[in-house]
């Protein structure tokens, strides 16, 4: 066992995990926080990204005792307190952009940081940063609408 | 039998409404198999085969025994009492391979699994999977892949419909061609999985389960592990998305279930990428070839068509039948061809068993359709488009050569706006410049029918597709409506479809409907969610049902309000009397006066609020439609840029149009994955060569284009309020419309291609090769 000292969400918690644990079950197994998603576990199709302090992050290729001392962001967190929706989960509801849900925490996850950057936004932006995450249900053209409005909102 | 249309009025049915299941699915509160966890649970893992074809010679699980967090191994032995899986599938003289769930004797595929190790987590259980000793004997080609399957072919059929042979000795032009429909995956992004726990008190087993089918995946699990269907329960928390690859009872959900009886501990198993790409759902290979007579004016005088599916492994699965008999089937589509014969059947190989996928069969009947009507034109010299006006059948209701009926639909129209759309002419101006300069530019059309409510009537084809559903209505104390469905949504928005006819049905907000699907304690028997079924049985089997709740209520409404029936209707929330809204009576009130108002019950003499009401529709439904693509080729490399894909559709009256076009969009993405990128591989030997998501190609944002979508409604006539279904229409007739654009590209260039997907190097060794 590892000590590994890891803000999640804004909390930080403090724990003793196997070398071998991968952040992503830390996340789902450990804290409870089940909406990462795991897709493939090999980094290939970014179901489950998350931010680590602001950058996305696979965190199925990223042990958790890597995570120490850094400051970890999953979609529990983008929703307000009272459970109003993000601008950006918001957008994507109102475009259709989310069928089955699976791809849909790491599909916000890649994108929120391009969004916070508040640079409007190309399509051709868009489909680049979610070029890593894999959605076998909408054809993606919904939410690449979704993020382009919102950017330009 | 009533209409939803009817009812006072259409407030929600036909709305772009946001969907009720998003917001939990967008915060990460939405629950799936993978994520339920519960107390004292195992994990498990499998010890698969890596031999394609091999005795087995010893399986030594001792060595797993002695890991740390190992609890048990499970072999063969231990699993000897699970029934093997045999569908419910019936045909005449198919040879149905029973299929073992840790088989003893031998091994049939790479990724088969022969040993279960469950362990406090999976990371034990696959250290305790590592562990296990597998001694293979590998088998020489020569030895049958089953005893009992002489030569592979485990089903054949053979039927002719009208003088074909005349045809062909009478035709001016006969043309030929043979297509390879590649193996593929129908890779949801949740994997399959399953959490069992047994309940040693009651002796009810619960699993949750990924699985498209609850009600038969209940009673598939109950045959195998010999309980009555009634001690099992299942739930599915919400699934992330199936195609038809969640329609199967895997010997791993058996492995499962019987460790959580014989451990009393909950287990779970999540199969990972890899298992899921190595040995779960593959879909749709065959080998076919179609050809043509036709007179000199074009006109289609018969076909002649052969279909071989390689279905893997086993024969047992309904994915070993569907793929080439709705192949054979789906052949005439909106065509008139005179004539028909067929000849199909499948074989097993040293491969992993597949599954149904998203326009099972279709895809391939549909791709080799089109692309030899193309080079039907090509060789008579006539326009693509004209030669498929000559043979369309005209809108309406059509009988086609195999006497299957469609119900009235929008062929030609769909057709021709298509062509508008895409401004055909235009493009083919625009093509003969691009020639000019060397560039390759193409464009092809796929119009397609799709069966899409396929009701008890609707097996007569010859596969055994008949279907039924129930659903069940109640109003509760609160007022609210509680719809339960057998039908189980995985991305397809049924809780909000339903609300919003069963909102117009009783004057509700879609909010104050709470949809159930899932849970087979919690909802009616039916057999849940593939064909494009759902829309169909939900408004049929919802609409009986509530309008027996509507009637009751209104009965309620007489009574407490002195008014008679006519003067009544349902209106926010209430039971009132018509233009008048100060007698109006809140739904809570009518529904605890029916409980509890002595003279309100003594008339009604049942109080129940609750009704369960059947649906098979009368006869199938048919949507339509076309899809139009245009592409350009890159002579050098044989890249494909898919320039623009339009889809003129129709589903018949929409009760979503977002929810349509939802769709339309993710089936066009996995038609453009099915035409340009994915393709499963084995080796010669046997092995698996695309066991990760880096190796098989799945669509991504950066390959699609815009697609332009247009809706016609030809309302139904045998779906209820004029509902048709849709969702495998778009996804098999892409390929189509991609292989032609791609196929008239490279025409001038003499060259073609057989198979699909149509990859850059195929492409330019096929432009390479004149």
């Amino acid at each position: 066992m590892t000590p590994v000292s890891v803000t999640v969400n804004g909390t930080t918690h403090e724990l003793d995990v196997p070398p071998r644990l991968l952040l992503a079950d830390l996340l789902r197994d450990e804290l409870g926080l089940t909406g990462t998603k795991i897709g493939c576990a090999m980094g290939a199709c970014g179901a489950c990204t998350v931010l680590v302090d602001g950058e996305p992050v696979r965190s199925c290729l990223m042990f958790a005792v890597q995570a120490d001392g850094r400051a970890v962001r999953t979609v529990e967190d983008l929703a307000g307190a009272s459970g109003e929706l993000h601008p950006l989960q918001a957008a994507l509801r109102e475009h259709h952009g989310l069928q089955c849900g699976y791809c849909t925490p790491g599909m916000l996850m890649a994108i929120t940081p391009l969004l916070e950057s508040g640079q409007p936004l190309e399509r051709e932006d868009v489909r680049e940063a979610i070029a890593g995450n894999l959605c076998r249900c909408t054809g993606y053209e919904t939410i690449v609408d979704a993020v382009v409005e919102e950017s330009r909102r | 039998m009533t209409d939803w249309q009817a009812h006072a009025e259409r407030r929600w049915a036909g709305k772009r409404l946001q969907r009720l299941e998003d917001p939990g699915m967008l915060t990460g509160a939405t629950r799936y198999v993978t994520d339920v966890r519960l107390p004292r649970m195992l994990e498990l893992a499998f010890v698969r085969s890596h031999a394609p074809s091999a005795r087995i010679v010893s399986v030594d699980l001792k060595p797993a025994r002695a890991v740390p967090g190992v609890r048990a191994v499970l072999g063969s032995a231990d699993v000897a009492d699970v029934q093997p899986t045999v569908d419910i599938v019936h045909l005449d003289g198919a040879l149905k391979t029973p299929r073992f769930t840790l088989p003893g004797d031998r091994v049939r595929y790479v990724g088969e699994p022969v040993a279960a190790v469950l362990a406090d987590d999976r990371y034990a259980a696959e250290d305790g999977a590592d562990a296990v000793i597998v001694e293979l004997e590998p088998l020489g080609e020569d030895e049958p892949i089953h005893d009992d399957i002489p030569g592979g072919r485990y089903f054949h059929q053979a039927a002719a419909h009208g003088d074909v042979d005349a045809a062909f000795r009478q035709a001016r032009h006969v043309v030929r061609r043979r297509l390879h429909a590649q193996r593929v995956v129908t890779a949801p992004l949740e994997t399959c999985g399953i959490v069992a726990d047994y309940d040693t008190a009651t002796g009810e087993l619960t699993c949750y389960l990924s699985t498209q089918q609850p009600h038969l995946a209940r009673a598939g699990l109950a045959e195998a592990v010999g309980l009555p269907v009634s001690d099992i329960r299942i739930i599915c928390p919400a699934m992330g998305g199936g195609f038809g690859g969640k329609e199967v009872i895997l010997p791993e959900y058996l492995c499962a279930a019987v460790a959580a009886i014989r451990l009393r501990r909950p287990v779970r198993w999540v199969e990972d990428r890899s298992e899921a790409l190595t040995a779960g759902a593959h879909g749709k290979e065959a080998e076919a070839e179609l050809e043509a007579a036709l007179d000199d004016d074009g006109r289609i005088l018969a076909m002649r068509s052969r279909f071989v599916s390689d279905t893997g492994a086993y024969s047992s699965g309904i994915g070993a039948y569907v793929e080439f008999m709705v192949g054979a089937f789906t052949v005439p589509g909106l065509y008139d061809l005179g004539a028909y014969a067929y000849d199909t059947g499948g074989v097993v190989s040293h491969k992993a068993p597949i599954s149904p996928f998203r326009g099972v069969g279709m895809t391939t009947s549909q791709t080799l359709r089109e692309v030899l009507l193309d080079d039907a034109a090509r060789a008579l010299g006539t326009d693509r488009m004209e030669l498929r006006r000559r043979n369309m059948v005209a809108d309406g209701p059509w009988r086609t050569v195999l006497g299957e009926e469609y119900e009235p639909g929008s062929w030609r129209t769909a057709f021709e706006r298509a062509l508008e759309l895409i401004d055909y002419d235009a493009f083919l101006v625009r093509q003969a410049a691009a020639r000019g300069e060397g560039r390759l530019l193409g464009i092809g059309v796929s119009p397609f029918v799709e069966a899409a409510g396929i009701g008890s009537a609707g097996g007569a084809g010859g596969l055994p597709g008949g279907s039924h559903d129930n659903a069940t209505v109640a109003i509760d104390l609160s007022g609210h409506i509680t719809v339960a469905l057998p039908t189980f949504s995985h991305g397809q928005g049924h809780r909000t479809t339903a609300a919003q006819l069963v909102a117009d049905m009783f004057g509700v907000a879609p909010e104050d409907v709470r949809v159930i699907d899932g849970d087979t304690a919690r909802t009616p028997f039916g057999m849940g969610t593939f064909g494009s079924r759902s829309a169909v049985f939900i408004a049929g089997t919802v609409d009986r049902a509530g309008e027996l709740v509507r009637d009751k209520l209104l009965r309620v409404g007489e009574i407490l309000l002195e008014a008679a029936r006519e003067d009544l209707e349902l209106v926010d929330g209430t039971v009132g009397v018509r233009g008048v809204p100060s007698r109006r009576i809140p739904l809570a009130s009518v529904a605890g006066a029916a409980h509890f108002a002595p003279h309100v019950r003594a008339e009604l003499g049942d109080p129940t609020l609750t009704a369960t009401a059947f649906f098979d529709p009368p006869r199938p439904t048919h949507s339509n439609g076309t899809i139009a693509a245009t592409v350009e080729v890159d002579p050098g490399t044989g890249g494909v840029a898919i320039d623009r894909i339009v889809v003129v559709e129709d589903c018949g009256t929409m009760v979503n149009p977002m929810i349509v076009e939802g769709q339309i969009r993710g089936g066009v993405a996995q038609g453009v994955g099915l035409a340009l990128l994915e393709r499963y591989v084995y080796d010669e030997s046997g092995q698996p060569q695309t066991t990760t998501l880096a190796e098989y190609l799945l669509p991504r944002a950066t390959d699609m284009p815009r697609i332009e979508i247009e809706h016609i409604e030809t309302p139904s006539e045998n779906g209820t309020g004029g509902i048709k279904g849709m969702a495998e229409g778009p996804a098999s007739a892409t390929p189509a419309a991609l292989a032609c654009a791609v196929l008239d590209a490279i025409a001038p260039h003499g060259a073609s291609i057989e198979e699909l997907p149509l990859r850059p190097e195929t492409i330019a060794a096929a432009l390479a090769s004149r």
